[in-house]
């Protein structure tokens, strides 16, 4: 079927246009900058000494060929507006003599694109303030609140874009340092960054601040990059974290670097405008080939410079007052990132601080296909069903961290919330060896006895998620594939408390897992679940419908006891589309939050529905959380 | 930090590594720099690195992801045997082929990052690491009919095996003996 326009639009608009959004604020910092280091007169001598001359005459360019297009662009731009220091009328084949410098304009325009990136990168991993804002009413429209679903992506948007300016500011930079060696000039010292002519480019580099720090930077931009690939993630998570961690490095070396005042602009533009004469014969004119172009200005005026009148009138020039003088910018930098950063290191602190106390573990209990559930109190712990806590271990790691979905949430009844963990990968291994001796790993539920010899566990959050608000939509289908099952059933779990303060009026459950022993983990909640709607004359506000995809045991029912999942049980996989279409004809017209918390074909499938028409005006909102 | 497998991050750095020099190289070339041959040895030593390093190895525990067509190139890294496949052997080569880079401006950023990229996989040749290709499997084609050495010689229906006395002389007419199939009446064939 084909793509609906508007289920498009309200699936993918918002997203696409603040993409679109960031985008022109790039790309309108680039051009700003670009423009003003080009044309700006501030800069003039600065760009006459780090450009390349070219002289155009009806199209004649001399410069590096690779750059000569952009040289008679630049040109016959320039060539539009009058500029009094640069054009010479009076001579007689009229060559307009230009300075592009590539090396500067670039550089310069990068690194404000760099300082944007870099202030924006920080903000969607303060993770507190997102949580806060997806919890809280100023934030009231769904849609802006599925912006929020974003964030990750946008701050890998954010870090391949200071990744490929970074390569374009620091070969910018490097032309800049050959060409301040190369266009040494007497008058012009303290503009130039060499201390002598056809100084090594490389002293350049390594012996000022910005260069040393700069080189610093882009090792430690090296390290993160190539630690933060998707293979890597995946196979090896702890070199992306702990590579990671070195953005503060990063920043600590950004700020050093724009304090080094290497490129300079005249504060005196009123008493000396740029390429004037001074009388006492040095010439302001231009500092590449002041042989070249005196020549054939003494041809055309042989008094030399006893026509003042003429000088003006024919070539615009202006009569300098005093010395040119310089002084670097106010590093912009600061203002851009301290904001941000500030921001950051504050909710880290927090973080911190409020993560300092251990939680006291109730119980733990081992469930069938490698799953353990821990159920612990904590004071003046509040969470919303779907968001999800770090947990913290120094017994087992004194470093690691690892992100786990809560399945009960603090109640105002009860204050003992829960995760569900499946042991996959060493630090689950060590920690459930830790709770669960081996020996008693196959019993249910641990006596009481060994509750007094936990580990200390600390954890921080909670975190929101994109399910948070499959409480807020009149219908909800909520997908789960194997252990993504842990979100939906902290929703459950709270419907279970009490379902009417909440939007929801119907919830579709799809529970999808390879093996028939998974279903036991929340076997008991959705029997009790499905029970207590038939009690209140409800009995279709929970759909629950399990599959088991893989069919190689014998074993077709889950226990005697679960009658109500047993006919609820499909072997094989769901057929989305059916599905779909079913959803749409029972609610017509309304829209339905679809929510997927399982393998990615699912994922993708699912997305690629909800995009698609149906003929019963049902819309379908498909949120997701994106996990690596 | 138990089991980090360091080579895979030391693949992904030399990786990048080889474009860095590459760039560098180009620009070095066609800007027209002094020494710009340097910059043309930096364009053959990247190309080379990016050939030896883009076939990911196989990791120790679980699944490899393949870099997309690795296959041709893993063939041809394999040809090499023990060259390719230690990793001290790759971590000098790395620190030899920096070193020529590093003395011209547009790549010695090229060098440094190669240096590290030799580093690490000098950390990982003394975890013990190295190189194994990622074969793919054969895809095994399902044998039909591959445990079925005889037709069944009883018509249906069939009683298990062990209650089957004389299969050879049971016939459709006959009245089966000894199984523990009893007809309550005979059963005849209606053919004609």
């Amino acid at each position: 079927m084909a793509v609906s326009w508007r289920s498009w639009l309200a699936n993918e608009g918002v997203k696409h246009l603040c993409l679109l959004i960031w985008l022109s604020l790039n790309v309108l910092l680039f051009w700003k900058t670009f423009l003003l280091y080009n044309q700006g007169p501030e800069y003039h001598y600065l760009h006459q000494m780090l450009g390349d001359t070219v002289y155009s005459s009806r199209g004649y360019t001399v410069g590096p060929c690779c750059l000569s297009i952009l040289h008679i662009i630049v040109c016959i731009c320039k060539s539009q507006t009058p500029n009094p220091s640069l054009a010479h009328s009076s001579l007689p084949w009229q060559p307009q003599v230009c300075f592009l410098s590539l090396g500067l304009c670039l550089s310069r325009a990068s690194a404000s694109v760099l300082n944007l990136n870099c202030s924006l990168i920080l903000l969607p991993m303060c993770r507190m303030l997102l949580a806060y804002l997806r919890g809280s009413q100023k934030v009231p429209s769904r849609r802006t609140r599925r912006l929020l679903d974003k964030s990750r992506t946008f701050h890998t948007t954010c870090g391949v874009t200071i990744c490929i300016f970074s390569g374009v500011h620091v070969a910018a930079h490097l032309v800049n340092a050959l060409n301040f060696s190369v266009n040494y000039h007497e008058d012009f010292v303290e503009l130039n960054a060499a201390r002598y002519r056809d100084e090594d480019p490389r002293k350049l580099l390594f012996t000022t601040v910005p260069g040393l720090t700069g080189v610093c930077m882009v090792l430690v931009l090296f390290l993160m990059i190539t630690a933060s690939t998707y293979a890597i993630r995946v196979s090896n998570y702890d070199i992306f974290w702990y590579t990671h961690n070195l953005f503060l490095v990063f920043y600590m070396l950004l700020m050093l670097h724009v304090s080094g005042g290497l490129l300079k602009y005249q504060t005196n533009l009123d008493t000396h405008p740029p390429g004037c004469i001074n009388l006492n014969g040095t010439r302001y004119q231009n500092i590449h080939l002041p042989e070249y172009l005196s020549e054939h200005f003494h041809e055309s005026f042989p008094g030399g410079f006893s026509k003042p009148d003429e000088l003006t009138q024919n070539t615009f020039v202006k009569i300098c007052m005093e010395e040119p003088r310089f002084q670097a910018n106010f590093p912009q930098t600061w203002l851009w990132i301290s904001g941000p950063l500030c921001l950051y290191c504050a909710e880290r602190l927090y973080r911190c601080i409020r993560s300092n106390k251990p939680v006291t573990i109730i119980s733990v209990i081992s469930h069938p296909s490698d799953v353990m559930e821990i159920r612990m109190v904590k004071e003046n712990f509040k969470a919303r069903p779907g968001q999800y806590i770090v947990l913290h271990c120094p017994s087992v790691s004194a470093l690691e961290n690892h992100p786990f979905t809560l399945t009960m949430c603090p109640t105002e009844t009860k204050a003992t919330f829960g995760v569900h963990l499946k042991i996959v990968g060493d630090w689950t291994e060590r920690f459930r060896d830790l709770l669960l001796p081996p020996s008693s790993q196959d019993s249910e539920i641990l006596p009481f006895i060994q509750s007094r010899n936990y580990p200390k566990l600390y954890i921080d959050g909670p975190f929101g998620s994109p399910f948070e608000d499959s409480l807020n939509y009149e219908v909800s289908l909520c997908v789960a594939g194997g252990i993504g099952v842990t979100p939906f059933a902290s929703i459950l779990n709270t419907l279970l408390d009490d379902w009417k303060p909440y939007r929801l009026r119907r919830l579709y459950f799809i529970w999808v897992c390879r093996d028939i022993q998974s279903f036991r983990w929340f076997a008991d909640l959705l029997c009790v679940l499905y029970n207590k709607f038939w009690q209140e004359n409800r009995p279709d506000y929970v759909n629950i419908q399990l599959y088991l995809s893989q069919t190689d045991g014998l074993q077709k029912i889950i226990g005697e006891k679960y009658q109500a999942l047993n006919s609820r049980l499909f072997i094989g996989r769901p057929r989305w589309k059916l599905l779909f279409n079913e959803i749409a004809k029972y609610n017509r017209g309304k829209t339905v939050g679809v929510f997927c918390c399982g393998p990615n074909s699912i994922s993708k499938t699912l997305h690629k529905l909800s995009n698609q028409n149906n003929s019963y005006g049902t819309r379908f909102e498909y949120n997701k959380e994106s996990f690596s | 930090m138990g089991q980090i497998e360091w080579a895979m991050w030391a693949n992904e750095q030399a990786l990048a590594s080889g474009l860095i020099l590459i760039t560098g190289g180009i620009v070095a070339t066609a800007g027209q720099f002094a020494q710009w041959y340097l910059g043309a040895y930096s364009i053959a030593a990247g190309v080379l690195i990016c050939l030896l390093e883009y076939p990911r190895g196989k990791r120790s525990k679980g699944s490899t992801m393949e870099r997309c067509g690795q296959k041709y190139l893993t063939r041809a890294v394999k040809v090499f045997g023990p060259l390719t496949s230690n990793y001290y052997i790759r971590a000098f080569l790395h620190l030899g082929l920096s070193v020529p880079a590093g003395f011209l401006l547009a790549t010695i950023l090229g060098t440094a990052c190669l240096a590290i990229a030799s580093s690490i996989y000098l950390l990982a040749a003394i975890h013990g690491e190295h190189w194994t290709p990622i074969e793919t499997k054969p895809k095994e084609r399902p044998q039909v009919g591959g445990t079925i050495k005889q037709p069944p010689s009883n018509p249906p229906p069939r009683p298990p095996a062990e209650a089957r006395k004389k299969p050879s002389e049971e016939e459709v007419a006959g009245v089966p003996g000894g199984g523990p199939q009893e007809n309550p009446m005979p059963v005849t064939d209606e053919v004609v």
